[in-house]
């Protein structure tokens, strides 16, 4: 087994649902944002949910499936473009088991379930990412580009790389798990 | 070094929020947007913002430089950028993750690529219109096709920021905040 990843009790609230949240990560407009349950976001994250579409009423503008990960200063913000001569932001939508690696800049507009997301990548804006696949550390995946499902993007700018096997569904959704009931508390 | 004095002067129609770091002799001109967590740093010279420009989260701008360093109307900094140009035209974008050097001087029109690393060893003017783009850092020319739509998006992106972000975000007004 894995040995536990310790954080310090006071740092991280955790809610009803087992989301865990550092208090050190910036979150603004809070009542934009979903978390699904057991997601886990690490400190310095940055997470924008007042960049919302305009518009009457209640509008979700991220939302997170279950076990999730956040890495340590991630940045995450809705895409936005003009759409018929009018500006607007765009809500992004992240499926389940999706870990994010640290330093990562995402402004995708929907990333699938069982994604995995390297260290220091940016990807850009409308971006989609479908289910089961996989962005290498540090890889510049440019604005609109398609990740099909179970194919691995790497480099500057991202291009497949390779196809993935299909037990990744279970690999990653395993992983995801294992690093939530690792992801421990320590009392100081 | 004598220690840096704190002069901010912030047009009344800017948006600067409250979670963003300034230091040193910092001028933010009318409708600009700094979103939380950026940093603007003066630690020579003051730093002269024009208006329309949009800084957002956690980019960097820094003067190390005793000259004024003057940055254009309508720029944009992505996230995550780092500009140190004592000089910077108008309507420029610098990317994602981008880095400029304090060799390098801005002009007009220039638009940097994400993750570009701009580091020359000796002092350099970027042309206007010219676009620096991937990995190696190469370069090429804009034709300037789009500009008045690429002017219209910035324009409004601006505008609705300016209306959005002081609804949710507390903002830091001029002189002893």
């Amino acid at each position: 087994m894995d040995p536990p990843v310790y954080y310090s009790k006071a740092e991280y609230i955790e809610t009803d649902t087992g989301n865990k949240v550092s208090r050190r990560a910036t979150i603004a407009g809070p009542q934009n944002i979903i978390l699904g349950g057991k997601t886990i976001i690490s400190s310095g994250a940055i997470i924008r949910g007042d960049l919302r579409r305009t518009g009457a009423g209640h509008a979700v503008v991220i939302s997170l499936g279950r076990y999730c990960l956040v890495g340590e200063g991630c940045v995450m913000r809705p895409p936005y473009k003009t759409y018929r001569g009018n500006f607007n932001y765009y809500p992004m939508k992240i499926g389940d088991h999706v870990h994010i690696g640290a330093n990562s800049v995402v402004e995708a507009a929907t990333i699938g379930n069982h994604v995995e997301i390297g260290r220091n990548c940016v990807i850009g804006k409308f971006t989609i990412i479908k289910d089961c696949a996989r962005v290498a550390d540090g890889a510049i995946v440019p604005p609109n580009t398609v990740i099909p499902a179970l194919s691995l993007f790497a480099g500057s700018p991202a291009h497949f790389v390779e196809e993935l096997p299909e037990s990744t569904q279970e690999s990653v959704e395993a992983m995801t798990k294992r690093y939530y009931t690792r992801f421990q508390p320590l009392d100081r | 070094m004598a220690p840096i004095r704190d002069k901010f002067t912030i047009h009344s129609r800017a948006v600067v929020c409250q979670d963003v770091e300034l230091k040193g002799d910092i001028t933010v001109g009318a409708g600009t947007i700094v979103h939380p967590k950026a940093t603007i740093f003066a630690i020579a010279g003051a730093i002269v913002i024009g208006s329309g420009c949009i800084i957002e989260e956690g980019a960097i701008i820094v003067n190390r430089r005793k000259e004024v360093m003057r940055i254009g109307d309508d720029n944009l900094f992505e996230i995550g950028s780092r500009v140190e140009c004592p000089t910077v035209g108008d309507f420029n974008t610098v990317s994602t993750r981008a880095r400029v050097h304090h060799t390098v001087r801005i002009g007009s029109y220039c638009s940097i690529g994400a993750g570009c690393l701009v580091v020359p060893t000796e002092d350099e003017f970027l042309d206007d219109y010219t676009v620096i783009y991937g990995p190696a850092a190469e370069r090429r020319t804009w034709s300037g096709r789009g500009k008045l739509q690429e002017a219209d998006l910035r324009r409004k992106h601006a505008e609705y920021l300016r209306e959005m972000l002081p609804k949710f975000n507390r903002l830091r007004r001029g002189e002893g905040s």
